[in-house]
C-alpha cells in the first residue's frame, strides 16, 4: 500500500519538517522534562504531532482515518523521533496497536483506529506470553499465554468476553486508552480490546531502564473485553505486527545511532588533549569510522526492510528483511551508543550528559522483542533453516 | 508498450541464448558433495590452465563487445553503448544464469579501474587507441601504483620519469601488480619532480608492457599461487602522448583509479567463494556435520547471514542511488570493509564446523578445499587500501575529523624520511 512514487525529494521534505518540529519541541531539556513528568510524555507535543504534522495518521489506511502511506515514509518520521529520543506512545499506539488492528480488521478495529490516527486515542498491544515475550508457543519459557479469555454472559454474536491473567511488560500500559491483548480462548489465541476504565483492570507502572519509554504491569480480573477480528486469529496478526514493529524500531534505532555518531564526531573535533584535537588520534578516528560503518549498514538494512514490508516490487521477502534489520540495527545502535560514551570519556558517564539516555534506549530496544537469542532464531526461521 | 528496460532485457536474453548455455540449476542452489570443491579467491591454476582461461575470457569479452554488450556504460564514440550503471547490473544479473567464462582477469583491473581512468583523463587519441581494445578483450591492462617503499603511503612512490626529448625515461620498481603477466599496457605513477611536495610531483603514464626494459616477475603469495607480480622498469622509453593528465598532475589521475578500485572490490559477492559463505551452503555444511541443531553454531550462522544480507542491502541502496541520479556516499568503502569481514568470518566459521579434516587432505569433499580461502582472506583487509587507511579516509572525508598532525604534505619530496634508517630526514612521522 505504499507509494512507489514518493520521491526522495518528498522524503527529504518530510524529514526536514519532522526534524524542525523535533528541534523546536523535543530538545534535550524537553526530553528530560517529559522523563520527570507523571505521564512520561508531553501530551501537548503529542497533539501537535497529530494536528500540525499528521504523523499518527501517516501510515494508517485511508478507510480508517489515515493517509495511506507505508513504512518507507513512516521510517523517516521514526528516524527523527529516534534521533531526538522523543518520549511518546507512538511505537505502542500507532505501530503496535495500529498494525494489530489493521491486520485483524472488522468492526471493533474500525471503531478504534480513527482515534489512533487522529492522536485522540492511544492504544497499546501487550506481549502475549506469560514471561513478557512475544511468543505464542514453541521453545523457551514463554509457551504459556499471559491472559486467558472466557466467554462471559454477553458472549455470542458480540464477541464479548472477560479476561484473566497478568501481562508483565506492557509498553505504555499505564497510560493507554485502549489495551489490546492476545489471550488464549476456546478457538486458540485471539486479539481482544479492553478499555482503560474497564472493571477488574489494574495497571502498575514499573521502573524502567529506558527512561524515555514507559512500561507497566497489567492485571486482568474478570475484565470485560471485546474480540477484534476473527476468534483464534492472533497468530497471523502477531507475525505481521512483529515484521512491522521490528522494522519501525529499526528506523528509530538508525536515527538514534546516527545522533550518537554525530555527538562523538563533534566531541572528537572539539576536545583537546595532549595539545591536539582527540579526533586526530587514529585510535579515536578508527572508532569513529567503525561507528560510521555500523550506522551505514544499519541504515541500509532498515530501509530495505521498510521497502519489503511495504511490498515494493524489487524488495526482498518481508520476514527476512525485517529480521535482518532488527538484528543488525539492534547490534549497531548498542555498539554505537556504547562507543559514544567511550569517546566522551568521563563526561559521557555523567547523568547530565545525554549519552546514557541513548545507551539506555539502545539496550532496552535490543531486548524489547526478545533480544538476540530470539531475533537470530527468527531470522533463521524466516530463511527456512 | 514494453519499456526501454524490458526491451533491453529481451535483447540481452536473446544474445545469451544464442551464445551461451543456460545453467542446469540456479547459481545459488547448493549441490552438496557434487562437482568441483575448490574455493580460492586467487587463482592457483598452473600456467597452461591459467593461459587457457585467459584466452577464453578474452574470447567471451570479444563476443560481448561484437554484440553490443562489451561496454554498456561507455561513450559510443569509443565503442560503448552509452547506457547506465543499472543496465550493467541488469546484464550481470541475467548473465549469471548462463555458463560463461569468468572474465575477472580483464574486468577487475582493466575494465573496472584503468578504462574509467583513461576515459576521465586521457587525450582523445589515447582513448581512441586503447579503450576499444580494452573493452573488446583484445588487450589486458594492469595498475603500476604500489612500490616496495610506497604501500599505504602511495604518494611517497619513487619510480622516476625523466624528460628525454619528446618523451620520458622511466626507472623504478612496482609491486603487487595483478595480471601484469597478461597485460599489454599498464597505468604507471612516476615521480617527475622530487622538489615538489609528494602529492604534487607525480605524473601518470600509459606504459607498453612489451617495451624494452619492462621486466615482469611473478610474486608468490602466502596462499601458494602467483596472482601478483613485481614489475621492474629499467630505462623504459615512452612518448609524451602516453601521458595521462598534466605533468605533475598524476595524483588526481590516481584518485580516479582508486575510487573505482573501492567500488570494484566491494561490489563482488557472487562467485563460488561468495556462495560458499552464504546461508544455503553453510546450512548444508552444518547438516552434513550434524550441527544443524547446535545453538552456538546456529547463532553464528544467523549473525553472519544478517551481516551478509545487510551488506547486500547496502549494495542495493547504492544501485538505487545511481538509478535516481544521486552520487552514492560512503557506501562503496563501507561495502568493501564489510565484504572482507563477512568473507573472513564465513571462512573461519566453516573451518570450525569442519574441524581437523581441514588441516590435512583426507580426500573428503569440501573439507581441505577451504584452506585456500582461509589463506586468501588476510589479503582482503589489505588490497585496495588497507582497512586502517580506509578508516582514516572515512573518518576524515565523511565525518570531517582533522588530519593527523606530523604528516608532511608541504616539504619537497626529496627531504622526506623514507626508511627507518634514514638520517637525512627532517620530518619524523
Amino acid at each position: 500500500m505504499s507509494t512507489e512514487d514518493t520521491t526522495s525529494t518528498e522524503l527529504d521534505e518530510l524529514r526536514s519538517a519532522v526534524r524542525d518540529f523535533m528541534t523546536a519541541k523535543a530538545d534535550e531539556q524537553a526530553v528530560r522534562a517529559a522523563i520527570d513528568s507523571e505521564r512520561g510524555y508531553d501530551d501537548k507535543i503529542w497533539a501537535q504531532m497529530a494536528e500540525q504534522l499528521g504523523l499518527q495518521s501517516l501510515a494508517l489506511p485511508t478507510e480508517h482515518g489515515g493517509d495511506g502511506y507505508g513504512l518507507v515514509e513512516l521510517s523517516v518520521v521514526l528516524e527523527e523521533m529516534g534521533r531526538a529520543l522523543l518520549p511518546s506512545p507512538f511505537l505502542s499506539s500507532v505501530v503496535l496497536a495500529g498494525t494489530a488492528l489493521v491486520a485483524a480488521g472488522g468492526d471493533e478495529a474500525a471503531r478504534i483506529l480513527p482515534g489512533i490516527a487522529a492522536g485522540t486515542t492511544t492504544a497499546t498491544l501487550a506481549p502475549p506470553a506469560v514471561d513478557g515475550s512475544w511468543s505464542l508457543g514453541g521453545r523457551g519459557t514463554g509457551d504459556a499465554l499471559a491472559v486467558t479469555a472466557s466467554a462471559g454472559a454477553a458472549s455470542g454474536d458480540t464477541g464479548d468476553v472477560t479476561l484473566d491473567g497478568t501481562a508483565p511488560l506492557v509498553l505504555d500500559g499505564a497510560g493507554a486508552d485502549v489495551l489490546l491483548v492476545i489471550a488464549g480462548g476456546p478457538a486458540g489465541p485471539g486479539l481482544y480490546a479492553v478499555d482503560a476504565d474497564a472493571a477488574g483492570l489494574t495497571r502498575t507502572p514499573l521502573p524502567v531502564l529506558d527512561l524515555t519509554r514507559r512500561i507497566a504491569k497489567v492485571t486482568f480480573a474478570a475484565t470485560p473485553a471485546r474480540l477484534v477480528g476473527e476468534a483464534g486469529g492472533a497468530a497471523a496478526i502477531l507475525d505481521r505486527v512483529l515484521d512491522v514493529a521490528t522494522t519501525a524500531l529499526a528506523a528509530e534505532q538508525v536515527g538514534a545511532a546516527r545522533a550518537c555518531l554525530e555527538a562523538s564526531t563533534t566531541y572528537a573535533k572539539d576536545r583537546v588533549q595532549f595539545g591536539r584535537q582527540i579526533g586526530t588520534f587514529q585510535a579515536v578516528k578508527h572508532k569513529a569510522a567503525d561507528m560510521l560503518t555500523r550506522v551505514q549498514v544499519a541504515d541500509a538494512a532498515a530501509r530495505e526492510a521498510a521497502r519489503a514490508v511495504d511490498g515494493l516490487a524489487d524488495a526482498p521477502d518481508a520476514g527476512v528483511a525485517a529480521a535482518v534489520a532488527h538484528a543488525v540495527c539492534s547490534e549497531a545502535f548498542l555498539a554505537v551508543a556504547t562507543e559514544n560514551i567511550q569517546v566522551h570519556g568521563g563526561i559521557g558517564f555523567t547523568w547530565e550528559h545525554a549519552a546514557h539516555l541513548y545507551y539506555r534506549r539502545a539496550k532496552a530496544s535490543q531486548l524489547l522483542f526478545g533480544g538476540p537469542a530470539v531475533y537470530y532464531e527468527r531470522l533463521l526461521a524466516k530463511a527456512g533453516v | 508498450m514494453p519499456s526501454e528496460m524490458d526491451q533491453f532485457v529481451a535483447e540481452v536474453t536473446a544474445f545469451l541464448d544464442a551464445h551461451a548455455t543456460r545453467r542446469a540449476r540456479a547459481a545459488e542452489d547448493v549441490a552438496w558433495g557434487e562437482g568441483e570443491d575448490r574455493l580460492s579467491y586467487f587463482s592457483t591454476d598452473p600456467p597452461d590452465v591459467e593461459n587457457a582461461k585467459v584466452a577464453e575470457a578474452k574470447a567471451w569479452q570479444r563476443t560481448r563487445f561484437d554484440n553490443g554488450f562489451g561496454w554498456l556504460t561507455g561513450p559510443t564514440e569509443f565503442g560503448g553503448r552509452g547506457l547506465t550503471t543499472v543496465h550493467d547490473l541488469v546484464y550481470d544479473g541475467l548473465e549469471a544464469a548462463y555458463e560463461v567464462p569468468e572474465t575477472g582477469v580483464l574486468s577487475l583491473i582493466g575494465l573496472g579501474m584503468i578504462g574509467p581512468t583513461i576515459l576521465a583523463h586521457g587525450s582523445d587519441e589515447l582513448k581512441q587507441r586503447y579503450l576499444p581494445k580494452l573493452y573488446s578483450g583484445e588487450i589486458i591492462a594492469c595498475q603500476l601504483f604500489s612500490e616496495p617503499a610506497a604501500g599505504s603511503d602511495l604518494a611517497s612512490l619513487e619510480t622516476k620519469a625523466v624528460r628525454d626529448g619528446d618523451g620520458w625515461i622511466l626507472n623504478g620498481q612496482k609491486v603487487w601488480t595483478s595480471v601484469a603477466h597478461h597485460a599489454a599496457i599498464g597505468l604507471a605513477l612516476c615521480r617527475t619532480d622530487p622538489d615538489k611536495p609528494k602529492h604534487r610531483g607525480i605524473t601518470a603514464f600509459i606504459v607498453d608492457m612489451t617495451a624494452p626494459g619492462v621486466d615482469v616477475r611473478p610474486l608468490r603469495q602466502m596462499s601458494g599461487g602467483s596472482e601478483f607480480n613485481e614489475v621492474f622498469l629499467t630505462d623504459v622509453r615512452i612518448s609524451d602522448d602516453h601521458r595521462l593528465g598534466p605533468v605533475d598532475g598524476g595524483w588526481g589521475v590516481a584518485l580516479t583509479t582508486l575510487m573505482n578500485e573501492r567500488a570494484s572490490v566491494g561490489g563482488e559477492g557472487a562467485g563460488p567463494v561468495g556462495r560458499a559463505v552464504a546461508l544455503p551452503f553453510l546450512t548444508e555444511l552444518l547438516r552434513a556435520n550434524g550441527r544443524l541443531d547446535d545453538g552456538a553454531a546456529r547463532r553464528r550462522l544467523a549473525e553472519l547471514h544478517a551481516d551478509s544480507l545487510a551488506t547486500e542491502y547496502l549494495n542495493h541502496q547504492m544501485v538505487r542511488k545511481f538509478r535516481a541520479g544521486e552520487q552514492p556516499g560512503p557506501e562503496a568503502s563501507v561495502s568493501k570493509l564489510m565484504y572482507a569481514q563477512n568473507l573472513t568470518r564465513g571462512a573461519h566459521f566453516a573451518a570450525e564446523i569442519i574441524g581437523p579434516r581441514l588441516i590435512a587432505d583426507t580426500g573428503a569433499w569440501g573439507t581441505y578445499s577451504w584452506t585456500e580461502l582461509l589463506l586468501s582472506t588476510p589479503a582482503l583487509r589489505i588490497l585496495g587500501g588497507t582497512e586502517e587507511i580506509m578508516k582514516n579516509i572515512l573518518a576524515e572525508r565523511v565525518l570531517g575529523l582533522p588530519k593527523e598532525p606530523g604528516i608532511d604534505t608541504r616539504s619537497p619530496f626529496r627531504e622526506l624520511r623514507r626508511s627507518a634508517g634514514a638520517t637525512e630526514s627532517r620530518s619524523g612521522a
